[in-house]
């Protein structure tokens, strides 16, 4: 049969962002796929090294808009190690419901693109509309829904009041109802597990040879999570399950999420309930003094790391950052062989594409 | 007379029924989260005749987000000429405007209108969905 | 992460070099080799102890030397640190022990140009096509693009 090369972007109706692929298919079957990224390499690394820690706030949470937090977090640790400041406890509580909330409303958003990709657009629908639950309480607290800006080099620049805590808690509740009912369509509805099991299908093996991490991985029977493994914020204070599964295909990915957003709303309630008195941040001083740090976080796809090394001046010597979604990326010619045209669409929104945190 | 008609029917039918296409030339997705917004229930902006299309060829209004990356420009500028005249292009984001937080990188171009003639700008890091409707809700006014 | 057990077995492996090691936060230890006992070392951590997640590879121009980091995790970090001359940076790949490798000595390829030996897919990773050669990380980079400061003439305008 002969081959031919179809391209799949950068601009194209499920891509949320250029991306690249040409795919050679013989008949309906995919044989082979290249991938080609840097549409949306903006050169974070190089800024980084022109402007101050304080700037470098601002510029590193617009690496991604959807995991924005989680990124000054490991930014905003690692900088305080380096100047050995100790961040208040409430300060950390807040930082933490700020992660947790975030993870929600990635793993809804991540459903909605994946239903829609599938043609169950009633699904992106209702995810999106229960998503804006978790972005109320988000711009409650910080004042936006994205990019809420709240972490500080030495802590949070937010407080919540008391009076707010029951309404926040209620809404928790109400979330946590609908995400069961998407976990409900994700278990039984028969179109959606036809159409997601067995496709994109990655093997223990593939998984840590690729060093892949996060849901991926965990829907792959490989037990990683950085919240548990490198407890930073007060992951080591709340208990929370990490959820696996062994099928190691897009249902099990579906899976995977839906179960992490309902731990990701317990641990909120343990935050709240257990939310400690007293100041929010310290002051950090302009200069960080000469060193080198490794930080790692638990972003919505998977394990962020940044390494940051300090010449002693204002301006860090060298940020680096590797997000999750890199990890992804690399298995997915190994996904796509042999998998229908059709489904192609499903395998690329399995993995929680976000192009913007890859390139950088 | 019948002229005068026609082009009336056209003219209505344009302002009301305005296809955007989307385009991320490098930003970073909040813009791009905000603009899906757009089309789920609670913003719900197909009230306005608006639906989200998959090819240029059927879109009126381009609504470009992201600072332009070098590797975007050559694409982006062969989505606008594939669009039908007339055409309207919508800066959002603060990226899309002028650069934004990016200014400076090497990578990236700084600003739609350095490629493509805007015709209305909507800032905001990220802007809101309600900016990126009033933006949209002043284009067709200006269509008129 | 037996990190005393890996720091002896190393100390076997290569007993003509003085390892140097040293703790960072958070939870750290970088420990320093030369550039052609990397992959031994790696072969050593991923046979011997199991360890096979490599978070990232992290080049940096440090002015003197282009310095390479292999962030590897095991219950706790684990770096190996090497450095390689600024006139003629090449060191061996890792892709055929770790294959999730590839990509980020791809980045650091173009970023730093260093030249992994035997990379199955040297093509530049992040930088675009038309890009010019110049390496954005290495220093006296400059940074600013040339402006297109005209806009683009392209027949009829939107707008009636």
């Amino acid at each position: 049969m002969t081959r031919m090369t179809i391209p799949i972007g950068p601009q194209h109706p499920m891509l949320k962002e250029p991306l690249s692929f040409l795919l050679t298919v013989e008949g309906e079957q995919v044989v082979d796929s290249l991938l080609r990224l840097g549409y949306v390499h903006r050169g974070i690394e190089r800024l980084c090294q022109e402007r101050s820690y304080l700037q470098n706030l601002y510029l590193l949470e617009r690496v991604c808009g959807i995991c924005s937090h989680v990124h000054t977090t490991a930014y905003c640790q690692g900088v305080e190690a380096l100047l050995g400041l100790e961040v208040p406890l409430r300060g950390l509580y807040l930082r933490t419901l700020l992660c947790e909330l975030e993870r929600v409303h990635s793993h809804l958003l991540w459903l909605g693109v994946l239903a829609e990709n599938m043609g169950f657009t009633t699904i992106f629908m209702y995810a999106w509309r229960d998503r804006e639950i978790a972005l109320d309480i988000m711009e409650e607290l910080s004042g936006a829904r994205v990019t809420h800006a709240v972490n500080v080099i030495g802590g949070v620049r937010v407080d919540v009041d008391e009076k707010q805590l029951p309404s926040i808690v209620e809404r928790l509740d109400e979330l946590e109802q609908k995400i069961e009912t998407f976990l409900g369509v994700i278990q039984h509805e028969r179109t959606f597990r036809a159409r997601a099991q067995n496709v994109g299908y990655l093997s223990a093996e593939q998984v840590c040879g690729y060093c892949v991490v996060g849901p991926v991985a965990r829907a792959s029977g490989v037990n990683v999570d950085a919240r548990r493994d490198a407890p930073y914020a007060v992951y080591d204070r709340v208990h929370f399950d990490v959820i696996t599964n062994n099928e190691g295909d897009v249902w099990a990915r579906a899976l995977v999420r839906a179960l992490e957003a309902i731990e990701s709303l317990r641990i909120c309630h343990q935050l709240l309930v257990g939310l400690p008195d007293g100041p929010t941040m310290v002051r950090a001083p302009r200069r960080v003094p000469p060193g080198e740090v490794v930080s790692r976080a638990e972003a919505p796809r998977g394990e962020l790391i940044y390494y940051i090394r300090s010449d002693g001046t204002d301006k860090p010597g060298r940020i680096k950052i590797r997000t999750p979604t890199l990890t992804t990326l690399i298995t997915l010619p190994d996904q796509l062989r042999d998998v229908n045209t059709a489904d192609v669409a499903v395998v690329l929104a399995g993995v929680d594409l976000c192009i913007a945190c890859a390139d950088r | 007379m019948f002229d005068r008609i026609a082009r009336r029917i056209v003219r209505w039918a344009r302002r009301k029924s305005p296809w955007i296409l989307h385009f991320n030339s490098g930003g970073c997705n909040g813009c791009d989260i905000e603009i899906l917004d757009l089309l789920t229930p609670r913003y719900d902006v197909e009230r306005l005749g608006i639906l989200k299309e998959a090819s240029p060829r059927h879109a009126d209004i381009l609504l470009c987000t992201g600072p332009v990356t070098r590797q975007t420009r050559d694409r982006l500028r062969r989505i606008y000429e594939q669009m039908p005249c007339p055409r309207w292009v919508v800066a959002v984001g603060s990226c899309t405007c002028s650069g934004g937080v990016f200014h400076g990188g090497y990578n990236v171009l700084g600003g739609v209108d350095q490629l493509l003639p805007v015709d209305m700008y909507v800032p905001g890091c990220p802007c809101r969905p309600e900016a990126i409707i009033g933006g949209l809700v002043r284009l067709l006014e200006m269509i008129e | 992460m037996k990190l005393d057990l890996i720091l002896e077995a190393l100390r076997e492996v290569f007993p003509s070099h003085t390892i140097e090691t040293r703790r960072v936060p958070i939870d750290e230890t970088i420990v320093t080799l030369p550039p052609e006992c990397i992959r031994p070392a790696a072969q050593v951590l991923l046979k011997q102890f199991g360890v096979y997640h490599l978070s990232t590879i992290t080049g940096q121009d440090t002015g003197g030397e282009i310095q390479l980091l292999y962030h590897f995790w095991h219950g706790q970090g684990l770096t190996l640190c090497t450095s390689l001359s600024r006139g003629d940076a090449r060191i061996g790949t890792l892709t055929g022990l770790i294959p999730g490798a590839a990509f980020y000595e791809r980045e650091v390829s173009e970023m730093l140009h260093v030249t992994f030996e035997g990379h199955p897919d040297p093509r530049k990773l992040l930088l675009p096509d038309d890009w010019d050669g110049e390496a954005p990380l290495r220093k006296g980079f400059s940074v600013c693009l040339p402006r297109e400061g005209q806009r683009a003439e392209l027949g009829e305008e939107g707008s009636q």
